[in-house]
């Protein structure tokens, strides 16, 4: 039987080579598969979801994704539903609405803005009674910022709080 | 600080994925690979550098992969232990003419992608061929029964 070529040998590179590394290549491919399929199952965001909260005034519905990432850009869309005439509908953001992200525009533009606590105040003024009010938010979201922020919102009609919604959004890098 | 760390991270999450990939698709450069190629360079760039384009930026990015590769070619060198992790084992595909069945199983390769390699270097006959070695780069080596390769 011929001798093998310098630096190999049978038992190393004809009997076991790929031994031991075709098992950790398939474990790896199959953690990769395992990876792509969480992304595809929205692990990682973004596919919007629905949060809703009501009371006997007004509801409120909040469609927006809970996990993005880096860079990407979203939308949030607040409807409010006033079963009651709202003087002076106020909505109340937590700083996550804000903290590393860019809101590039809020359409229709708040005919005021504020900070309560520490919380983003955006007045919409009056809503006649079983009228709905769109609010957009177009957001885009800073590399930079990574991990779970809350974003609460509250609705309020002048100082009178109505209802709120609890979330977090979770930002992958 | 993060886009060192980005760069430490995506660099061996390609090193690992090229390591599972398997050596003999990525040693062939047909016009899908080479379009394949330029894609993953372009997804990595994002990743790595997303909206940084400052000069400051791509200096720590590039410093930060040319690092790696020094390391993780000198780790290689320093510790053998580490070769057949890092670089893998050369596989014997052909030994006196007779392919390794069981070898070229585990690396997906077919007899005749053997002999179109065997070609490339003058053998016309897989006959002719007393050893056949899958090297750690991709490539397929040939030593003829003559003793030329």
């Amino acid at each position: 039987m011929a001798d093998t070529p310098d630096f190999l040998t049978l038992t190393r590179n004809r009997d076991g080579a790929g031994r031991t590394e075709m098992p950790i290549r398939r474990t790896i491919m199959t953690l990769i598969v395992l990876f792509c399929l969480a992304g595809l199952l929205n692990t990682f965001g973004q596919r919007p979801e629905t949060s809703k909260a009501a009371a006997s005034a007004a509801s409120i519905k909040l469609y927006a994704p809970t996990r993005v990432r880096g860079g990407l850009y979203y939308e949030a869309r607040f409807t409010i539903d006033a079963r009651q005439d709202l003087k002076k509908a106020t909505l109340v953001l937590d700083p996550g609405w804000i903290e590393g992200l860019t809101i590039n525009t809020v359409e229709p533009s708040p005919i005021g803005e504020a900070s309560r606590n520490g919380k983003l105040v955006l007045e919409l003024g009056h809503i006649p009674a079983g009228k709905t009010y769109l609010l957009f938010l177009q957001v885009q979201v800073n590399p930079t910022n990574i991990g779970h922020r809350s974003q609460d919102v509250a609705l309020y009609d002048g100082d009178s709080f109505l209802t709120s919604i609890s979330r977090e959004v979770t930002v992958f890098p | 600080m993060d886009i060192v760390f980005r760069a430490l991270v995506v660099y061996l999450f390609v090193l690992v994925l090229t390591r599972a990939v398997g050596r003999r698709e990525l040693s062939t450069l047909e016009p899908f690979d080479l379009i394949l190629l330029v894609m993953i360079g372009d997804l990595v760039q994002q990743g790595v550098t997303q909206n940084d384009f400052s000069v400051t930026g791509s200096f720590l990015a590039v410093g930060t992969i040319g690092v790696l590769t020094v390391v993780f070619s000198y780790l290689p060198w320093r510790f053998q232990v580490l070769r057949p992790v890092l670089e893998g084992v050369p596989a014997i595909l052909m030994q006196d003419g007779d392919v390794v069945e069981k070898n070229l199983r585990r690396h997906r390769l077919t007899q005749e992608e053997i002999a179109a390699a065997a070609r490339v270097q003058n053998i016309g006959s897989l006959s002719e061929v007393r050893w056949a070695v899958l090297e750690t780069n991709g490539q397929i080596s040939f030593v003829k029964k003559g003793g030329d390769s």
